[in-house]
């Protein structure tokens, strides 16, 4: 009995309410709900983008041309050798006057002082990345330590003698 | 009846307003996050642009900088030679780099050693240089230099650069 009560309370509320106002309130909280949808996408998509975005750093850009004017130890007939010099004679094969490669000898060195200058442990730098080209090889193994996270500050440099182009990029994660 | 409409009618609006409400807050937030969107990627690169500005501007100051002893000019390179003809006539520069600079440091990086203060005596079996040795206090910023000096070697003159990090202290102005 309460049931058919009900039942007619109902029919008499819809027939109150136009069908067309109905239909106009689900139209509307469909386009609201459609717009929140690809609002919410927009607000997620560039927040993922901003995040991996790429700070230039004046830093790291001292750091690479300092690192460039290290003297090395090897020598050649005109005196011992940069770094500078020492990645251009390792594109060309060349070695020091004691017989190392320039190569191996690029290599200690780029590793000693990368390892010193961005010390990983009790510090803001969570881990670095150096990597040197030559056009689309690499010249040395790339030196990698610690976490890569996703905000570091690098910087680029790029070279071109006696045929060679050099790309020097470095990258420091915090 | 009419009191049923009536009350449908005011839910309606209730409902309207809500949604009304809910786009406009995800409008606002959209345009907002646009707005701000990188203003502290900017704030912190203005600041390190900054901090980095003053110790570059030091490095490359006549007093220090290498001018073209050591081959090409480079920018960053710190004369180890003349660093310490400044150290020992410190009372002559007193307040040239501004008043609010209390303390100058250069300290080398690459190969790492234990802390030997350079002194005239010393001078150049040491890695680091106190140019002015006040309190360290303010805000202190830090910049990858290279530190050049002349050696002689087998009675031959050699240019010797190391990667070094100078450091700068200065109270704040406002």
């Amino acid at each position: 009995m309460s049931n058919k009560k009900g039942q007619d309370y109902r029919y008499k509320i819809c027939s109150a309410m136009p069908k067309k106002a109905q239909e106009e309130m689900i139209g509307f909280v469909l386009i609201v709900i459609l717009v929140a949808i690809i609002l919410l996408v927009l607000v997620g998509f560039s927040l993922r983008t901003e995040q991996r975005e790429e700070v230039e750093s004046y830093e790291v850009e001292s750091f690479i041309q300092a690192m460039l004017q290290q003297t090395s130890d090897c020598k050649d007939n005109q005196g011992y050798l940069s770094i500078d010099k020492l990645i251009f004679g390792c594109a060309n094969s060349e070695s020091c006057l004691d017989g190392r490669g320039e190569c191996l000898v690029l290599s200690d060195n780029l590793r000693g002082i990368v390892q010193e200058s961005w010390r990983t442990e009790n510090r803001p730098i969570a881990g670095y990345e150096l990597k040197i080209l030559n056009g689309e090889e690499s010249l040395i193994p790339e030196m990698k330590e610690g976490n890569q996270t996703k905000n570091y500050k690098s910087s680029l440099s790029e070279f071109d003698r006696g045929g060679n182009q050099i790309q020097i990029s470095f990258r420091a994660y915090y | 009846m009419k009191t049923k409409k009536a009350q449908v009618k005011t839910q309606q609006m209730a409902f309207m307003l809500l949604a009304i409400t809910l786009f406009l807050v995800l409008a606002g937030l959209f345009v907002l996050m646009f707005r701000f969107a990188g203003i502290k990627e900017v704030a912190t690169a203005l600041e390190e642009k900054n901090a980095l500005l003053l110790v570059t501007k030091i490095a490359n100051s006549p007093e220090f900088s290498c001018g073209e002893v050591y081959g090409t000019g480079n920018i960053n390179c710190v004369d180890g030679d003349k660093v310490m003809a400044v150290k020992k006539n410190i009372k002559d520069y007193e307040g040239f780099w501004g008043k609010g600079v209390s303390n100058i440091e250069i300290r080398k990086i690459y190969p790492r050693e234990e802390t030997i203060i350079c002194e005239l005596g010393n001078y150049p079996d040491c890695n680091t240089i106190r140019i002015i040795s006040g309190e360290i206090e303010g805000i202190s910023t830090e910049n990858f230099v290279s530190l050049c000096r002349k050696e002689s070697e087998e009675g031959e003159t050699i240019d010797k650069c190391e990667i070094a990090k100078i450091m700068v202290s200065y109270e704040e102005i406002r």
